[in-house]
């Protein structure tokens, strides 16, 4: 369904990403994990082309989007929940929800928006508040809501467990899981490798802008090489949370 | 008594520009220096239809508003548009550069000197406590209001409205759901110049119309924005009302030579005291 060949990015001078090939089947639940910095969000970003890219194409259903702005990959049927949230924080959780539908018709985001109040009934609960005013969690879920408002037939996710509780990181991830087998094809980057690759079909690792590792999540669930992509060293502990 | 109607006369009118700087501010992050020259054309416009053309009123202030809608999008289209780095400070300056173009346009377009524009209603003095209000300062206030209050509608209900608003959060976010920054400045700046039009006809049968009277009027509705705090749309009509107020007070206890200057001061004092204006709340951002 996705297809990333030979993909380079670089800010400036530096290089973010070098020669990176991620492809992601229909129907598949994918898992790229990095430690900080590693080039994870700018992957996310260029495919969205919210930043540029220098080298390399992006193939989307069998289309090139490696041009497209992305309103129109948006429309194309790809949705990115952005890497801290990234709400409309002055304006109301319904109108946020709204927003992620703005490219569809009326009575389909009416229809939608019943559909995001049962799957997150805590959204349906605060339609009114500003969205500013919800916790982490419900941000989170909000940020998911707007995305899947869009109608996708693919969703990226960037850092979902960012700055929540883990209680509250399982809660995302099982509304992902139940996604996934409704049939949306999911990309999600993280840091927080065990969660990820738990939920997971299959995993990339990316180290300094390039991937160094792939194949099945739970085979790179032990393997020592990820342990070390991450730490240098086996800090078992401090990673598996 | 007196002052305070005249105060809400002209303060009506730097309450619809100071509300157009707004509207580009939320969306674009700038401040539109060629305001001001909007409302010149909107007084230009409908100087052009209705007392040379003899066009009748109730076709001439569409077409002249509406106009007004086009000149600010084209505005965005020719002058925004091809700025090629769209760092705050090119976007300033070539806001100002344009404010200039503008100027002389319509300096050779409508000659140096003021124009007189019919009235649209017959004049009359009302008697009021404590003083007169004429039926001209009236339809200023009501249709300020008006439109204040229906634009007010359009940013809280409309899809398009919604949209300027989720842009003026996160304009990342905004394109992320599908909606195309570039059409919502495009319409910002067409909003923003449609108030100012509006502003343009409303005051011209008063004060004249001359080419360059978009420097005073502009730089006063920042005034009022500045005053009443930008990203508030309810704090730049209230900015405005104010400010006129402020500005026709002043005349009475100083000499009214240096009533224009009041706005100036007002600004430096707002500057200095209170950066955020007075209804100016910090908008909610995570940290």
């Amino acid at each position: 369904m996705l297809e990333v060949k030979s993909l380079s990015v670089s800010y400036g001078a530096v290089a973010a990403l070098m020669n990176v090939s991620v492809h992601v089947a229909e129907g598949e639940f994918v898992s790229l994990i990095g430690s900080n910095g590693a080039g994870k969000t700018t992957l996310l970003n260029s495919i969205m082309n919210i930043i540029g890219h220098s080298k390399g194409t992006v193939t989307f259903k069998g289309k090139e989007i490696t041009k497209l702005n992305t309103p129109k990959i948006v429309k194309g049927g790809m949705a990115i929940v952005p890497e801290g949230r990234r709400i409309f924080s002055n304006m109301t959780v319904k109108e946020n929800l709204e927003m992620g539908g703005f490219t569809r018709p009326a009575h389909e985001v009416k229809e939608k928006l019943e559909q995001m109040y049962d799957m997150f009934p805590v959204l349906g609960e605060r339609h009114d508040q500003t969205a500013g005013m919800l916790s982490g969690g419900e941000q989170q879920m909000l940020a998911i809501g707007r995305a899947l408002m869009t109608s996708p037939k693919m969703l990226l996710m960037d850092e979902p467990s960012m700055g929540l509780a883990p209680l509250v990181i399982k809660e995302v991830y099982e509304k992902l899981k139940l996604l996934a087998s409704t049939g949306l094809t999911i990309l999600l980057v993280e840091q927080n490798a065990t969660m990820a690759l738990k939920y997971a079909q299959r995993g990339y690792v990316l180290e300094n802008g390039r991937i160094i590792l792939q194949g099945k999540a739970s085979e790179l669930l032990g393997d020592n090489e990820v342990k070390r992509a991450y730490l240098g060293k086996e800090y078992k502990e401090k990673w598996e949370r | 008594m007196q002052f305070l109607y005249s105060g809400l006369t002209s303060g009506s009118i730097y309450g619809l520009v100071a509300l157009g700087f707004n509207i580009i501010y939320n969306t674009t992050g700038i401040i539109n220096f060629a305001q001001g020259e909007f409302v010149m054309f909107g007084g230009m416009l409908i100087y052009t239809f209705f007392t040379i053309f003899h066009v009748p009123f109730a076709i001439a202030l569409p077409v002249t508003v509406l106009g007004s809608f086009i000149i600010g999008a084209l505005f965005e289209r020719i002058f925004v548009n091809f700025c090629k780095y769209k760092t705050e400070i090119n976007l300033f300056t070539i806001t100002l550069a344009a404010s200039i173009i503008l100027r002389d346009v319509a300096m050779h377009a409508w000659g140096r000197d003021s124009v007189k524009v019919d009235d649209y209603i017959p004049i009359a003095n009302l008697k009021m406590p404590g003083g007169v209000i004429s039926s001209q300062s009236v339809l200023i206030i009501i249709v300020s209001l008006l439109v204040a209050w229906g634009l007010n509608l359009f940013l809280k209900r409309s899809k398009y409205g919604k949209a300027m608003r989720a842009c003026f959060d996160d304009q990342t976010a905004a394109e992320t759901c599908g909606i195309s920054v570039r059409n919502v400045r495009i319409i910002a700046f067409g909003v923003a110049s449609f108030m100012a039009g509006v502003a343009g006809v409303l005051i011209s049968p008063i004060t004249f119309v001359t080419y360059d009277d978009g420097i005073m009027i502009g730089l006063k509705g920042f005034c009022a924005a500045i005053l009443g705090g930008m990203g508030n749309f309810w704090a730049a009509v209230a900015g405005g009302l104010m400010l006129g107020i402020f500005e026709s007070f002043s005349a009475s206890i100083i000499p009214s030579g240096y009533k224009d200057a009041m706005a100036f001061f007002v600004i430096l004092l707002i500057l200095f005291v209170k950066p955020d204006g007075l209804f100016g709340k910090k908008r909610a951002h995570r940290v």
